[in-house]
């Protein structure tokens, strides 16, 4: 039974909530916000590219944990197995596009701020390197031919995981460009009081539209699923029809 | 409220403005893009499951 609607009620209340969320935050964030008083307005990028990146490093885990999910039931429950499939191949989606959120406002920002684009400091290179790890990951599953694939992308995904601590890490563990960590980053790390409600409601809203992104997109994959077992089935029927 | 700061030639002004409509872009591209998918890919199934009545 295919669903017509990519999602119900819930869900369309969900989208609306979220769109005015954003509409707000970003009110906020361009408007409301105080002027940051070394780098001036640019500094506003901070209210899309923070949250963008911390849910940059969010998002890979719910592939992570739907690719070991995968692992577990391919054998044991197949259908389960496809379940997962489609929740990991969202989050990996949904990663590579708050990741090339992250690194492009960071590259907009570092411009005016640093003078340069691009700079090969750690945080930059792991965060890169996480990137392209989930790029990766969906050209493998895109390209590939073999019937291992999806096994092949979920084991992708378990390594692909272990890069998201390390960009976490990475403005504690080095000296890098990049500032330091604005929270828990030691005493003097944190916001500006004033700055706190354009940047939570940034981060809670993108947070959403994150969730409504996963949500289509898996919404999506089980469609695509349902229709390859459809024509599989079609494919048995027809050959046994030419057999009798 | 004035706004003229953000439409500013200076490159604070531009990038600023740039980042803003790249996240619109990317976001609602991805979405737009996942829609499209799944209004085609259900057309594609009515098309199999009509052409299988015949």
């Amino acid at each position: 039974m295919q669903r017509s609607r990519i999602f119900g009620p819930v869900g369309a209340v969900w989208f609306l909530l979220t769109l005015a969320a954003i509409v707000y935050a970003t009110r906020l964030g361009l408007l409301l916000a105080p002027t940051e008083a070394t780098m001036g307005n640019v500094a506003r990028i901070l209210y899309y590219h923070v949250p963008h990146s911390m849910l940059s490093l969010v998002f890979p885990y719910i592939n992570f944990a739907a690719s070991l999910f995968y692992l577990y039931w391919r054998r044991r429950d197949p259908l389960k197995a496809l379940t997962a499939d489609a929740v990991a191949i969202a989050g990996a989606e949904v990663t590579v596009v708050y990741g090339s959120i992250c690194l492009l406002t960071g590259m907009l920002w570092g411009r005016v701020a640093w003078g340069i684009w691009w700079t090969w400091d750690a945080r930059l290179t792991s965060m890169l390197l996480l990137w392209l790890l989930y790029v990766s990951y969906m050209m493998l599953r895109k390209l590939s031919a073999t019937g291992q694939t999806h096994t092949l992308a979920a084991v992708l995904s378990v390594f692909a995981a272990i890069d998201v601590p390390i960009v976490y890490m990475s403005i504690r563990w080095w000296r890098t460009q990049h500032p330091a960590p604005v929270f828990g980053g030691g005493e003097d790390s944190g916001l500006d009081a004033s700055m706190w409600p354009a940047f939570a409601w940034n981060i809670v809203a993108w947070a959403l539209w994150g969730v409504l992104l996963l949500a289509m997109r898996y919404a999506l994959e089980r469609r695509r699923q349902e229709r390859e077992q459809e024509a599989a089935l079609q494919a048995i029927e027809a050959s046994l029809e030419m057999a009798q | 409220m004035n706004f003229s700061w953000m439409f500013g030639s200076s490159m604070e002004a531009r990038h600023l403005l740039y980042a803003y409509v790249a996240v619109w872009a990317i976001q609602g591209g991805y979405a737009g893009w996942v829609l499209y998918q799944w209004l085609r890919a259900g057309r594609q199934s009515r098309t199999v499951s009509h052409t299988d009545n015949h």
